[in-house]
């Protein structure tokens, strides 16, 4: 079954989103797209299905039905690796460094830089030092010395580390997943600060929080997922931060917005 | 006080001028103790003959260390003298040196005496009827007694008290009581000062130890006591290190010079340990060949050496890829199965046949008896990914599924022997070229590193020397030492090159062409004298009583092998990540199963090749071969850094892990020890060994 892409400019493109684990539906045919160079928060309460949504996406789990566009091609994500060709970056709250490895050995893991002596592949790791370093200087990110460990450092610091190696190696899409659900006030201010940092090198992000009030700040649209189904989109310069967070605690459309949200949901 | 003496203020030229002394002091002892060896006067090992003139190696090179030694000494001196501010950094240095090696010279009587001390206590001799005859030793033993058994007392008697109070539920009201609460958590005062009595005792028992261990001279095969060490090393050690705390603490006014000599020595030594996950192993690696080698004078023998050597080669080639997996966060107990099905399996290929491809030649045998072990470690790996059982449960099974392999095969515990099938052992004749080629490989590989470090050390010193007059006071002198570390890092090269050559003149000329005949399970693991019909091929000055087997040069090379590959290659880098944070690794497209099963393959096939080597060295199997040898593997492990829980660890360091288990074997012995104390002081080590880890990388985190 291919159903039409409802966004053609749109950078991903989810329609029609089902998921079942054995009986259980966790999506019910949901639509969700992003924007080229938007900020888009995705909020719901905890068991809405917004983390599914999003494995769908990168590839941990397959979709039972349904249709991705992204980059305005019908694409099949079959594992993790998929979704990184595709030029999605996921950082993840817990899972998104090593905490016994070196900044520089993090920063290219995967995708290290390499030279051939006959049939073996050695690090290059002067390429390896000074690109890490200057690329997190690239999005304001400054560290001393890209030998010493992560479990060293913040976990600010981490995701921002994070977040400028998925800049640097031009993903398109960023996905932060509760990226500071753990963070002091400050430091949640520099992640928010290196999301905008992102967006304009041209990226997209998706922002997954259960906490309207980090990402009202940054994000430009936000999408609501209430129990398998998508409530609605809304614009930021639609909503307030209140209504927002009445409706992922209260699961309804406020009168005033209902109207709003399906001419979005049809015009879209 | 040394930052004034340094600005020409008064009140610090006391101190300023003692140090300078002190080091014009130890600057004529270097110069004294080169001459006293380059002349003859302190022979040091063996001489070929008695001419004074007629120094060996061992002179040679600490005759030059002791000149450079003065020298560093004497500028250090002169800086002082001139008011040059980074002399304080090199006082610093030479006296921590200094002192380092006083405590050397104190140790080797020490250790010596404490090691007499206890064999004779072990020996049943009534060393009190010996102590009595020394009226101050009587004393000391009588103070040691009274203030240990003082101190004793009063920690049971503490003890006591806090375990009442603890156990019985109805009083605990009481701990509010003043009095009580003091037994509950006495005060740190008490404590120490009991420990102190503790200490003084020990002290005073050692005294009189030191008073009676002489009156048994020879009893054991430990170094005889030589008390005059005993003056010199305190003549060194204790003005070095009162002058290395006087000088250590420094407040400088600029922040660059303070940040210079605020790294002393020993900080800078914390430093650098903590950067390696081995930080233990080379401690403990360090402190127990000293105490070996200081203990007795077997264990520099050769023959001890290399016995050593070879008794922990094998389990050491295991032990590289026991880290490989324990880093990528698994764990694989069925190794010394493994070890067992391939060892069965390379002997009945060679005796009895397979039943596809008959009897096998000895080469062709072990590569399919490996092929055998890879395919086991495969099985491992494969159920580990499929089942998500914990690999401690998996290989647990394996390790009682493989055993069975064995016990099967092998009935009735007899042993499979070689000779039971063949009267000799096999022989093939290799051409001598082809041991020509090996060691022009060996050249090309020397000369691919010289061609790497030089250069580098070179334009490190030329740059070093061109801003000699920028870096300050001591900055032609520091371009120096570098250019010191070229020469001998350049001459250490050139050796092996003349070595390498010579090897290749001596096949080419003196029986070019020819063939050799070598034994196949020589060219595994045979003695080095039992290559080639001379025994020659080394063309090395081995000693003939000394065991060296060939498993000793293959396992050096693997574990060179597999560190650049852990280290400088993006399949390392993964498996650090694999078993430093698996979703990670994940998120970042590495597929970690694959890791883990490569990991469980890499440990399986080398442990085939372990097999090999035992094997060969006694052509036999019993249905039990390799049993216990998967937790000595693990400890040599573990105490080489690894951590249990994945993500950290280092193949020099299973080296050192691996070195420190066979020192100890060969070493207890030795000193004569029973061996039955040996698996308890392995685990003594193991758990001082990671403490030490885990203290030295919370000092890095600090």
């Amino acid at each position: 079954m291919q159903s039409e892409q409802k966004n053609p400019d749109a950078l991903v493109d989810m329609i029609d989103i089902h998921k079942y684990f054995g009986s259980v539906q966790v999506l019910r045919g949901v639509d969700f797209h992003v924007d080229r160079q938007e900020i888009v928060g995705l909020l719901g309460d905890n068991g809405a299905g917004k983390s599914t949504l999003i494995k769908v996406l990168t590839g941990f789990h397959t979709l039972t039905r349904g249709q991705i566009y992204f980059d305005g091609d019908a694409v099949s994500i079959n594992s993790p690796h998929d979704a990184r060709e595709l030029g999605i970056e996921t950082v993840h709250q817990d899972l998104a460094l090593v905490p016994l490895m070196s900044i520089a050995r993090n920063f290219w893991l995967g995708q290290e830089p390499t030279y051939q002596v006959g049939p073996f592949r050695f690090l290059d790791k002067n390429k390896m030092a000074s690109e890490s370093i200057h690329a997190l200087a690239d999005v304001g990110i400054h560290i001393r010395d890209s030998e010493e460990t992560v479990g060293t450092m913040s976990g600010g610091e981490r995701q921002s580390i994070a977040i400028g190696r998925a800049v640097y190696f031009g993903k398109k899409l960023l996905i932060l997943d509760e990226p500071t659900s753990a963070l002091s006030v400050g430091e949640t201010q520099k992640v928010l600060d290196y999301t905008i940092a992102a967006k304009e090198k041209g990226m997209s992000v998706i922002f997954i929080t259960h906490n309207i009030r980090h990402v009202y700040e940054v994000a430009d649209r936000f999408t609501i997922i209430e129990r398998g189904h998508k409530l609605g989109d809304f614009y930021k310069s639609e909503v307030s931060e209140n209504e927002v967070a009445d409706m992922i605690v209260t699961g309804q459309i406020p009168e005033r917005l209902r109207l709003y949200a399906e001419n979005l949901g049809e015009s879209a | 006080m040394m930052q004034a003496y340094l600005d020409r203020k008064t009140e610090g030229s006391a101190l300023g001028t003692a140090i300078t002394l002190l080091m014009s002091a130890f600057a004529l002892l270097g110069a004294a103790a080169a001459y006293l060896i380059l002349f003859g006067w302190l022979p040091l090992g063996e001489r070929v003959n008695v001419l004074r003139s007629d120094i060996n190696i061992y002179e040679t090179i600490v005759a030059i260390g002791a000149i450079l030694y003065a020298a560093a000494c004497l500028r250090t001196a002169v800086g002082l003298r001139q008011r040059e501010r980074a002399s304080l950094r090199w006082s610093q240095w030479m006296l921590f040196l200094t002192a380092m090696l006083g405590g050397v010279i104190l140790l080797s009587v020490i250790i010596p005496t404490l090691l007499k001390f206890a064999l004779l206590l072990g020996q049943n001799i009534d060393l009190r009827a010996v102590i009595n005859e020394n009226s101050l030793a009587a004393a000391a033993l009588a103070i040691g007694e009274g203030l240990i058994s003082i101190s004793l007392l009063l920690l049971s008697l503490l003890a006591l008290l806090a375990l009442f109070v603890f156990l019985i539920p109805p009083l605990e009201p009481l701990r509010e009581v003043e009095g009580i609460r003091y037994i509950v958590a006495p005060p740190r005062r008490l404590i120490q000062a009991i420990v102190l009595v503790f200490a003084v005792g020990i002290v005073f028992m050692l005294i009189a130890g030191v008073y009676a261990v002489p009156l048994y001279p020879g009893v054991t095969k430990i170094r005889d006591i030589e008390e005059h060490r005993l003056l010199a090393g305190l003549l060194i050690f204790v003005p070095a290190l009162l002058g290395y705390r006087q000088v250590r603490q420094v407040r400088e006014e600029s922040d660059e010079l303070r940040r210079a000599v605020a790294l002393t020595p020993g900080k800078f030594i914390r430093s650098e340990l903590a950067k390696s996950p081995s930080a233990g192993a080379i401690i403990g690696f360090i402190a127990i060949f000293m105490a070996f080698t200081m203990a007795t004078d077997l264990f520099l023998e050769p023959s001890s050496i290399a016995s050593f050597l070879s008794n922990v080669a094998t389990k050491g080639v295991i032990a590289i890829g026991v880290t490989y997996l324990m880093i990528s966060g698994e764990f694989d107990l069925s190794v010394g199965s493994i070890l067992g099905v391939t060892a069965l399996s390379f002997m009945l290929f060679m005796t009895e046949g397979a039943p596809v491809v008959g009897v096998l030649d000895p080469i062709p045998a072990a590569i399919l008896a490996i092929f055998v072990a890879l395919v086991l470690g495969a099985v491992n790996g494969i159920l580990l990914i499929t089942t998500r059982i914990p690999s401690f449960i998996v290989t647990l099974g394996t390790l009682l599924a493989y055993r069975a392999i064995t016990l099967v095969a092998i009935a009735g515990g007899r042993i499979l022997r070689y000779k039971d099938f063949y009267a000799d052992f096999p022989v093939i004749a290799i051409s001598n070229i082809v041991f020509v080629a090996l060691a022009v490989i060996g050249l090309l590989l020397t000369l691919f590193s010289a061609y790497r470090v030089l250069p580098v050390l070179w334009r490190g010193a030329r740059h070093a020397w061109s801003v000699q007059s920028d870096n300050g006071d001591f900055g032609t002198t520091s371009a120096l030492a570098r250019f010191v570390i070229l020469a001998v890092v350049g001459l250490i090269l050139l050796a092996i090159l003349i070595w390498l050559g010579a090897v290749v003149s001596y096949h080419l000329s003196a029986s070019g062409g020819q063939l050799v005949e070598v034994g196949y399970f020589d060219l595994f693991n045979g003695r080095v004298l039992a290559i080639g019909s001379e025994g020659d091929f080394f063309h090395l000055d081995i000693p003939r009583d000394a065991n060296v087997r060939l498993a000793i040069l293959w396992w050096f090379i693997f574990v060179a092998f597999f560190h650049v590959i852990l280290m400088n290659t993006p399949f390392g880098n993964s498996i650090f990540a694999a078993g430093g944070n698996q979703g990670a690794a994940r998120a970042q497209g590495v597929n970690v199963d694959r890791v883990k099963v490569q990991n469980f393959v890499i440990v399986a096939v080398l442990t085939g090749i372990a097999a090999i080597y035992e094997t060969a060295r006694n052509p036999g199997v019993d249905p039990l071969k390799g049993q216990g040898w998967e937790l000595e593997v693990i400890a040599m492990t573990v105490i080489g850094g690894a951590l249990l829980t994945g993500g950290y660890g280092s193949v020099v360091g299973s080296l050192l892990g691996a070195l420190i288990f066979g020192m100890l074997q060969t070493g207890l012995v030795l000193v004569g020890i029973e061996s039955r104390l040996f698996t308890g002081t392995v685990g003594v080590i193991i758990i001082a060994a990671v403490v030490l880890n885990t203290f030295v990388r919370g000092a890095q985190r600090n």
